[in-house]
């Protein structure tokens, strides 16, 4: 099994304050990992790092075997606009562009505008109806699925998504969450920020983070673990030393204390 | 759909689907060029219309003959004066009005006569005052200097006696003529030094009689007032004084308004014509006035333009300034989906410049709408369209939408694109 994401006991320190504190952890091509925890754990600044739009200040970043740390900004750009698919929270769709033209937004980054396609991925999200609506038209789960279009429509290796249904109601998740499923059985690698304990338990492998420590670490797929070990995977770890941190090679699990971020305990 | 076609349709749709922002920076462009083109417009029709008005304050070049007969003064016959007049008029427009001087007695005192056709003086001098009515047949229109010395009034009469011994002069009228003046007096003046009594006898009068009063009895028009030399000069129409001086010959003095840029050229194209026996030389006082008060007024229109210049940068780049920071986000988002710098600046700067050529057309149209409204106003002429100055005007008010673009999508394209992803 190769791996996509090899993270090598990186960190972002920022003064005394650490946001990701020496943490280790490789991803295969066509996992889907979710990374939890509370707020101001870290989750977005790890995930800034693995999308290239942040550089850790200690340790390496390895994408599809290429160091990041060695990569200049132009080289970065298009590490991004090739491997790597992402969906924000917020979706950040460019308002006084329509649906199909924000997935063409992406396509006009990477390679050629291809209207045809652009369709198609909408369809695919089913907004072909849409197409042609400014995302001010369009409700908050249409507009979290325009961005997974865009985030698809260039086939990355890589999907990367901050807490993707956080705007979302129950339905509208639940149809994203499908997405994500279908992207997955594709093929398709996911790494997931959330701390919403459903969308969390849709990964094969979640990983949790206290306030930039690792902490625990669980697989919700026995036949993907058994895959990792089988190609020589090991568990996440951390070289800090916090109380609670996973350190060892043995990994930690934890009891979902992230699922009354989003339902208030009520699961 | 290729990427440029891509390109362009992010740009009209940044354009004109968030209208309100881009009235906001197409109205700064539209201020800007508008303020601009006006002055512009200005400046270019101000000297045309400065060199008009100039030039109804007399002649700015003068033509005298060269040299006199063996009897006397023989002045620049019709032809010459028609062929001299189409040298003028071949390098601009002109207006002109010829002068024949006469030393005239009036109560036995010397007087500089001139005759003139009526309706050319007047239309060549503008600002002469005239007190009562031009000369016409039986009448003669008197400097002021004139009417006073002799207690004359509109209505009055005057009798002029004419002694041919006062005029019979060796020396060309225009050998003295001041260039710095219209030359009027200075060539009459010529005349009125020559010989006053050199010559006993001429038509079997005797002239040397300074006591004799006797002459040709005429009605006063009117009365001239310009504050020169011309209030010290009696006015006739020139078939009045070739019945008075029994002699008909040419003029002393032509006097033109010439409209040429370049006088001086036109001064050396007809002295240099020595066939002609006429000497051409520029009233240096109109013409150094108007050129000072011309370069003093462009002078002040261009400081102003910088000025507006300046603040229609300011201007323009605060706007287009708050517009990228309002798109911020968008910038980040566009990097972080693998825009280069390079890309987010090309569709900036283009959009920018979009917003100054529709600033720019629509301001240098509503520019002109200015320039003409003043110009009626003001100089009560209207002025043509300059499509050389408009096609400047619109590719400046985009070349300076671009320019005021370029610190701020300067500092938009290095956000870190982590921005958008950084709220947790």
């Amino acid at each position: 099994m190769d791996m996509l994401l090899e993270l090598d006991h990186i960190s972002k320190i920022y003064g005394d304050l650490h946001a990701v504190d020496d943490l280790s952890l490789t991803v295969p091509q066509g996992e889907w990992l979710a990374i939890v925890g509370s707020s101001g754990s870290g989750k977005t600044t790890l995930m800034n790092m693995i999308g290239c739009m942040d550089t850790p200040s200690k340790g390496s970043v390895k994408l599809e075997g290429r160091k990041l740390e060695d990569l200049n900004a132009g080289q970065l750009a298009d590490v991004r606009k090739n491997l790597i698919g992402l969906v924000f929270q917020k979706f950040y769709l460019v308002p006084h562009l329509t649906a199909v033209e924000n997935v063409m937004v992406a396509q006009y980054y990477h390679s050629v505008v291809d209207e045809k396609q652009a369709l198609e991925a909408l369809e695919k999200v089913g907004l072909k109806d849409r197409a042609h609506h400014l995302p001010g038209q369009l409700s908050g789960g249409e507009q979290q699925r325009v961005c997974v279009a865009r985030a698809l429509i260039n086939e990355p290796k890589l999907i990367l998504a901050d807490e993707p249904t956080g705007n979302l109601d129950e339905k509208n998740e639940k149809i994203v969450l499908d997405l994500f499923r279908q992207l997955h059985e594709q093929g398709t690698t996911i790494i997931v920020v959330t701390h919403d304990a459903l969308v969390a338990s849709c990964a094969e492998r979640e990983i949790m983070l206290n306030h930039g420590v690792l902490v625990g670490e669980k697989w919700n797929d026995e036949k993907a673990r058994e895959a990792y070990e089988a190609a020589g995977g090991k568990p996440a770890s951390t070289g800090a030393k916090v109380e609670g941190a996973q350190t060892g090679e043995t990994a930690i699990g934890f009891a979902d204390p992230t699922k009354a971020a989003k339902t208030g305990g009520e699961e | 759909m290729t990427n440029t076609g891509m390109f362009f349709r992010m740009l009209f749709s940044a354009v004109f689907r968030r209208r309100s922002r881009a009235v906001m920076a197409v109205v700064a462009s539209l201020v800007g060029a508008a303020t601009l083109f006006c002055l512009a417009m200005i400046c270019i029709a101000v000297p045309q219309q400065m060199n008009e008005e100039m030039r109804a304050y007399g002649a700015n070049l003068i033509v005298t003959p060269t040299e006199s007969g063996a009897d006397g003064k023989v002045g620049i016959d019709s032809a010459m004066v028609q062929h001299t007049t189409e040298m003028v008029a071949a390098k601009g427009s002109e207006k002109h009005a010829t002068y024949r001087y006469e030393n005239v007695r009036v109560n036995a005192a010397p007087y500089v006569m001139a005759g003139i056709d009526t309706a050319e003086v007047r239309n060549l001098n503008h600002h002469w005052v005239v007190d009562g009515k031009w000369p016409s047949a039986g009448k003669v229109m008197i400097g002021r200097d004139v009417a006073d010395a002799m207690g004359l009034e509109v209505g009055g009469r005057i009798t002029i006696g004419y002694r041919a011994s006062d005029n019979t002069s060796t020396s060309a009228p225009s050998a003295n003529t001041d260039a710095n003046n219209t030359g009027s007096q200075q060539s009459a003046n010529s005349s009125t030094t020559g010989e006053t009594s050199g010559q006993q006898t001429q038509d079997g009068r005797v002239s040397s009689d300074i006591m004799d009063t006797s002459g040709t009895e005429f009605r006063v028009s009117g009365i001239v007032d310009t504050g020169g030399s011309e209030d010290s000069i009696i006015y006739a129409a020139n078939d009045d004084v070739a019945k008075l001086t029994g002699t008909t010959r040419g003029v002393d003095v032509i006097e033109y308004s010439a409209g040429t840029e370049d006088l001086n050229a036109l001064v050396k194209s007809i002295n240099s014509m020595t066939s002609m026996h006429v000497k051409a030389q520029p009233v240096t006082k109109i013409t150094s006035s108007d050129t000072r008060i011309i370069t003093m007024l462009q002078t002040l229109f261009w400081i102003v333009s910088l000025v507006v210049l300046v603040l229609t940068l300011v201007g323009v780049g605060t706007t287009i300034s708050s517009i990228v920071s309002q798109r911020r986000n968008e910038i980040g988002l566009r990097k972080a989906l693998g825009a280069s710098s390079a890309a987010i600046g090309i569709e900036f700067y283009v959009e920018s410049a979009m917003y100054g050529f529709i600033g720019g057309l629509l301001g240098t149209a509503i520019g002109y709408g200015l320039a003409q409204w003043l110009c009626v106003a003001v100089f009560s002429r209207s002025i043509s369209f300059n499509w050389w100055l408009a096609a400047g005007s619109v590719i400046l008010a985009a070349l300076v939408a671009v320019i005021a673009s370029i610190p701020p999508v300067h500092r938009a394209t290095r956000i870190d694109p982590a921005v958008v992803l950084r709220e947790e």
